[in-house]
């Protein structure tokens, strides 16, 4: 049984508290009485996956046994989720190459020959050759590349078909190839309540028109927890569409989860709570922290990037969307609930070198943004950590730096956009157009490795919620101009951050910092 | 006394489109309003008739601001319908190349004012000698021959009397003997030898080599062009030298000074019986009080010093702190030259006149120097980062000693230039190379300025003000009020402090107030200040006539022709490759290094035979790959969105690039815009190492330019040309709007020479990365194997 998530205050005895710090970490001293949120220990991975899975294709929820919906002659699309998740990468083999290695050797079975395997890359960038072998595995890789293994094109009109509207009068878009097949099988793997469910197909395989029915502001202010569905406009435009895709193409879902065992030995230091430190974990941060401080910033990227996480398969179910969505978030949660008693006047969190958006790649300050106010803040129940009006402090270089080949349109993003305005709403109603239309953008999109032209504005959006809901927002370590330009304040050190909150939130407020990565989810009550 | 004596009269004013001219002009009309007729001498120019000059460059000057508001734009236009005309008089020609009816004209005049001349004190010799001395005699002698007798009024300078000591009389100045004829002749001649001279072998040969070392990769047609301009000021430098050397050798401070000297001998010799005034103002100033307070026109003597001392860009100056330095305010000569017009000398008889400051009203050296320090301590002036420049304090050394140390310094300067240039660097070395000129262009400035004005620092003397100050006496109280000239009525610091030195300011555009808010920083977007392109990108938007050609490597993306091979070949091969095709590689690199810098042809022509032998369909494929690992990573934001502007504004767009088409093909598919680049002849599917067609640089790549345009009924001259290198030369010459991005170090100083746009674009930071596939990659390890 493993130990559950906690919160830990801040006394005399406490050691120094973990931040992340992009390619770096640090150790930061608290004031005492701050608290600090703490995941649970990684779940004890299922021993067995291959079984596991097996059973779960044998006995579907409320569905029939994939062996019986194939047949020989039909037409079988087998879709799965990008890089983007887990984070980060997984170290071979991938859940879902074990899961789809299983779907492809029913399917030769069954006497199935036409199969496809569809990246669902939605908005996000193509993933490259090695990436996608990476997830799939050779033997797959080998059998399927180029022709029958690749990436969704949201941006081919030849390749994408509109499939209907949806009661609230949203157009939904569905890969030609998913939408004319005999059955979809959707593979999943879901990291944060807020992924999987409808919201796969109704992203990962459908274009901008279809996306930004969701991906708007309006839509995100109105979500008030991403991370609990039934409170969430995001995962209510998500069904409806959801369920016109059901309507429109057999869909055999697929999901699964697994623990939070993001960091390899090397960086096992991570994954504990500082009071549990080794000699030896002691060891690791101090050469990881010289390291990081000394080392040029393309190789500490290098190093940082290499990492794969020895993630454990925590469960796997099949069968009909809904039904097996309730129980990968009932498993989802198991591994991340902390409970929280009430909210704090500030929240601190160190920001790690990766988000869901720069898997090999950068953490630009759009991202950094988006990490931060769209992701980490978001990780609640309920309420935020942090109360209405009260600071957030985040623990980032957030450096001028932007991947040109993955994120282009992040950087005009920065250049024009930002420099212009930093408001949600006005952002959308005077740029997104141009953006998402832009033939370059969509070039590049299309054949190189980009975002789509759109993506930056959606990466800002995730922070609308957290925007509006506090008071300031700092960022410790940040280059300063940056962090301006990003319509923040910049501290050079913790404690000056914490000097600077004062005019927000008064001289003694109360502090909870949320030691993650790993990843939790805070109950708040 | 002067209204009375001008009501009427018809005059003549000659240099009315210089400083000088038309203050009196303004001056006239403002306040003699009874003044019959004045005709000013203006000569048609190339470019525009006299009667055009007339209206855009005299009355159109700040100058009539005054009397334009007092009168309102419809009587200031009917009275100088009414009061000027233009009499079209060439200076240069016997005769003045008058026609008839200018002669008339002339005939009539009863008052003649000659306030033309060649004021630079480093104008060539022949140009000064035509100008000041035989424009007055020609001017002279024209009078006399229409049998009129007007009163000529001819300013001079009080520097005439060359560098003497004590008092200067008002009278002709000491005479070394010279006649005025023979010198004229001499000064005049001048330019035949020294332009033989300049054709001499030896001195063509350096300037070749001159224009090779700042042009070789530019090509012939751009060398030759820059050999001449060389030549020409070449030409320029010598007839100024020469012109310092003589003056100086027969005891003048300088050419100006020289030339005018020998004219008042020339025209109290010819005079006849012409009564002459010679007024000779000291060192014509800012005006003190009018039209308006501060009215300058051009940097005159004292501004480039003053500048240069609040720039600090003068460490230190030359000069005997305690010497006079005669300043004069313009509109008190202005006021002097009246007087004296209105007081004319009995027939056949001359006076001259002083207006100078020096005895009645001295400034020495040092106050102004204190001027400045006391005015630039409260307004000083701003670097380019806003911060506020500390005032030099000046020693007054000796000039020798000043000029040794400047070129000692100079020479240290152009040594380190001809070492950076040189070095293979490509942006860094642009920075240090253009922080050098900077340097080098400050010290020159400030020998120059040494020498050319030091001497006036250390004139020892008075100029006695006896006859002007007797004018000055006979003025009812009503005049002086009007036509104030005597020096003793005004005070230095109420002249520095409020109306010289906020002139300065003002004229040299210099920013004494801290900077208006960040600008945005940390950003691939040029400052939109630097960005007039775009305005005229935005200009021209809609036409479809107008095209935008780029230069690709080193404009568009932060690489050359040697990367994308280097990145090809090592993903081609497996890593245990590696070393040797490294080290093969590093061989090579020098010859390259040495080539690239002589002509990019010969480099490109050499590099490309690093291609024999591989397959043309395997390179194109890498070419694809290459695309996303090197092109798309180093690639300058900015200039993909310069592309998108001119695209969206409905241009045509070209690449132009001497890189081969299986590395540029993919990205000008991506851009969706035209491409011209290099190809490489195949046999069999594999790559000779030959070109298709001599590579396109220097003159080629104009010419594939200009056949371009002619295809597509291009205009060139609304055209934009972006570029990098100094080979892009002639494309940049053949547009209209030539663009500069990230310059090379002798591009940069063409760029700024000829006043172009230049924009650093900057690749996104983070991206650099050595031009090396990733060894990790299970795909590169299957391919290697195949």
């Amino acid at each position: 049984m493993s130990r559950p998530g906690a919160v830990l205050e801040v006394d005399r005895n406490s050691p120094p508290t973990l931040f992340h710090f992009g390619e770096g970490v640090r150790l930061e001293r608290l004031p005492l009485g701050s608290r600090i949120l703490y995941p649970p220990d990684p779940l004890e991975p299922i021993a067995h996956p291959e079984r596991a899975i097996r059973r779960a294709l044998a006995h579907p929820l409320d569905d029939d046994p994939l062996k019986e919906l194939l047949r020989p002659g039909m037409k079988l699309t087998i879709a799965f989720d990008d890089l983007s998740l887990p984070l980060p990468p997984m170290a071979q083999p991938d859940v879902r190459q074990l899961v789809m290695e299983e779907v492809v050797e029913l399917a030769a079975e069954a006497g199935v020959e036409d199969i496809h395997l569809i990246v669902a890359t939605g908005l996000h960038r193509r993933m490259t050759e090695d990436e996608i072998r990476h997830i799939v595995g050779d033997r797959i890789f080998t059998t399927f590349w180029p022709d029958c293994l690749y990436n969704h094109d949201a941006e081919d009109d030849d390749e994408n078909v509109r499939i209907g509207t949806t009661p609230d009068g949203h157009e939904v878009t569905l890969n030609r190839r998913a939408a004319e097949s005999d059955l979809v099988v959707y593979v999943n793997l879901t990291l944060v309540p807020m992924d999987g469910g409808h919201k796969s197909m109704a992203t990962g395989l459908a274009t901008y028109r279809g996306i930004r029915a969701h991906h708007n502001v309006d839509t995100l202010l109105g979500s008030r927890s991403y991370m609990h569905p039934p409170d969430s406009q995001l995962h209510h435009s998500c069904i409806q569409q959801g369920r016109l895709i059901e309507d429109h193409v057999r869909v055999f879902h697929i999901e699964t989860s697994v623990n939070n065992h993001a960091f390899p030995t090397v960086a096992n230091f991570m994954q504990k709570r500082e009071t549990d430190w080794t000699p030896a974990d002691q060891a690791t941060y101090l050469a990881l922290k010289r390291l990081s401080d000394l080392a040029p910033r393309d190789l500490k990227r290098t190093v940082f990037h290499s990492m794969k996480a020895p993630y454990g398969l925590t469960g796997v179910n099949a069968g009909q969307v809904d039904q097996v969505h309730d129980r990968t978030l009932e498993a989802v949660r198991k591994q991340m609930t902390v409970e929280v008693d009430g909210q704090t006047d500030i929240v601190t969190m160190g920001l790690p070198y990766l988000g869901p958006y720069n898997v090999n790649s950068i953490l630009n300050p759009v991202l950094v943004v988006c990490l931060g106010l769209g992701y980490l803040f978001n990780l609640y129940r309920g309420t935020p950590v942090v109360r209405e009006g009260g600071v957030v402090i985040m623990t980032h270089p957030c450096r001028y730096e932007f991947d040109s080949v993955h994120h282009p349109s992040y950087i005009d993003f920065y250049d024009e956009v930002l420099a212009d305005t930093t408001d949600p709403a006005q952002i959308e109603r005077k740029y997104e157009r141009r953006f998402a239309e832009d033939d370059w953008y969509r070039q590049l999109f299309r054949k190189s490795h980009a975002y789509h032209g759109v993506h930056p504005f959606y990466a800002w959006y995730w922070a609308a919620h957290a925007l509006a809901h506090a008071g300031d927002v700092i960022v410790v370590g940040g280059e300063r101009e940056v962090v301006h330009r990003l319509g923040f304040k910049a501290a050079t050190t913790l404690a000056d951050a914490f000097e600077m909150a004062e005019q927000t939130v008064g001289r003694y407020p109360s502090v909870s910092h949320l030691r993650t990565p790993p990843l939790l989810l805070a109950d708040v009550r | 006394m002067i209204t009375e004596a001008l009501a009427g009269k018809t005059l003549l004013v000659t240099g009315s489109t210089g400083f000088l001219g038309k203050s009196i002009v303004e001056k006239l009309l403002r306040s003699v309003p009874d003044v019959g007729r004045i005709y000013l001498a203006i000569r048609s120019s190339t470019r525009r008739p006299a009667a055009q000059r007339l209206q855009r460059e005299v009355l159109a000057s700040p100058a009539f601001g005054r009397l334009k508001g007092e009168l309102g734009e419809a009587e200031f236009e009917r009275l100088t319908a009414a009061k000027l005309a233009v009499l079209e008089i060439d200076l240069s020609r016997d005769g003045l190349g008058l026609s008839e009816g200018s002669l008339a004209r002339l005939r009539e005049c009863q008052i003649v004012i000659h306030s033309a001349a060649a004021v630079e004190f480093d104008n060539p010799a022949d140009l000064s000698a035509q100008t000041n001395l035989l424009g007055a005699t020609r001017l002279l002698e024209t009078l006399i021959k229409t049998g009129n007798q007007p009163h000529l009024v001819h300013v001079s300078t009080a520097y005439v009397g060359g560098m003497l000591r004590g008092l200067v009389k008002e009278e002709l100045p000491h005479d070394p003997g010279l006649n005025w004829r023979h010198e004229a002749a001499v000064l005049t001649t001048l330019r035949p030898a020294v332009e033989e001279e300049s054709r001499r072998p030896e001195v063509l040969e350096r300037l070749r080599k001159q224009a090779r070392s700042r042009l070789g990769p530019a090509g012939t047609p751009a060398q030759a062009r820059q050999v001449e301009r060389l030549r020409e000021k070449w030409v320029k430098d010598r007839l100024v030298e020469r012109g310092r050397v003589h003056a100086r050798s027969l005891g003048f401070t300088d050419i100006y000074a020289f030339t005018k000297a020998m004219a008042e001998r020339a025209v109290t010799e010819l005079r006849g019986e012409i009564p002459l005034s010679i007024l000779r103002p000291s060192i014509i100033e800012s005006a003190l009080a009018e039209p308006q307070p501060g009215w300058l026109e051009g940097f005159r003597m004292a501004e480039p010093i003053i500048f240069g001392f609040g720039r600090a860009v003068l460490r230190d100056f030359s000069g005997l702190p305690d010497s006079l330095l005669d300043i004069i305010p313009a509109d008190y000569v202005v006021n002097a030259v009246l007087a004296v017009a209105a007081s004319p000398p009995p027939a056949g008889e001359y006076r001259v006149y002083h207006a100078a400051s020096g005895s009645r009203n001295p400034l020495r050296l040092r106050d102004m120097y204190d001027q400045s320090r006391e005015y630039f301590g409260e307004h000083p002036l701003r670097d380019r980062w806003g911060q506020a420049i500390g005032t030099p304090t000046w020693t007054f050394p000796s000039r020798g000693e000043l000029t040794a140390k400047g070129k000692l310094a100079l020479r240290a300067v152009g040594a380190a230039q001809q070492l950076v240039e040189r070095l293979p660097l490509g942006a860094t070395s642009t920075r240090w190379s253009d922080d050098l000129t900077e340097q080098q262009a400050k010290l020159e400035r400030s020998l120059n300025l040494a020498d050319l004005y030091g001497v006036y620092t250390e004139v020892d003397c008075i100029y006695d003000t006896h006859n002007l100050i007797s004018l000055w006496e006979l003025l009812p109280p009503s005049e002086r009020a009007t036509f104030p000239f005597d020096p003793a009525t005004f005070s230095w610091h109420h002249y520095f402090q409020e109306v010289h030195l906020p002139t300065v300011i003002r004229m040299a555009r210099a920013d004494t107030g801290p900077r208006q808010g960040p600008g945005p920083s940390g950003s691939t977007a040029p400052k939109p200040e630097t960005s007039s392109a775009l305005n005229t990108l935005q200009r021209r938007a809609g036409r479809t006539d107008v095209m935008a050609v780029f230069d690709v490597d080193g404009t568009l993306i932060e690489t050359n022709v040697v990367e994308y091979f280097f990145w090809m070949r090592l993903r081609d091969q497996a890593l245990s490759e590696w070393p040797r095709f490294l080290a093969q590689m590093a061989a090579q690199s020098p010859r390259w290094l040495y080539l690239e810098r002589r002509s990019r042809a010969e480099f490109q022509r050499s590099f490309y035979r690093e291609y024999e032998g591989l397959e043309a369909e395997e390179m194109r494929l890498l070419g694809r790959e290459a695309l996303q690992a090197v092109t798309l990573r180093r690639i300058y934001p900015e200039g993909m969105r310069r592309i998108r502007r001119h695209k969206e504004a409905g241009h045509r767009v070209l690449l132009l690039t001497g890189a081969v088409d299986v590395v540029v093909e993919p990205l000008a598919e991506l851009l969706g815009v035209d491409l011209d680049c290099a190809h490489l002849l195949q046999k069999d599917g594999l790559f000779t190492g030959d070109l298709q067609s001599p590579p396109s640089v220097g003159e080629a790549r104009a010419s594939l330019l200009q056949e371009y345009a002619g295809r597509h009924a291009v205009n060139l001259a609304h055209s934009f040309a972006y570029a990098d290198a100094i080979s892009d030369l002639p494309m940049l010459e053949l547009v209209g709007t030539p663009v500069v991005i990230n310059p090379d170090a002798r591009l940069s100083q063409h760029a700024d020479q000829r006043g172009w746009r230049v924009e650093r674009w900057k690749m996104a930071p983070g991206n650099w990365r050595l031009p090396m596939p990733d060894p990790r990659s299970a795909t590169h390890r299957e391919a290697a194997r195949r």
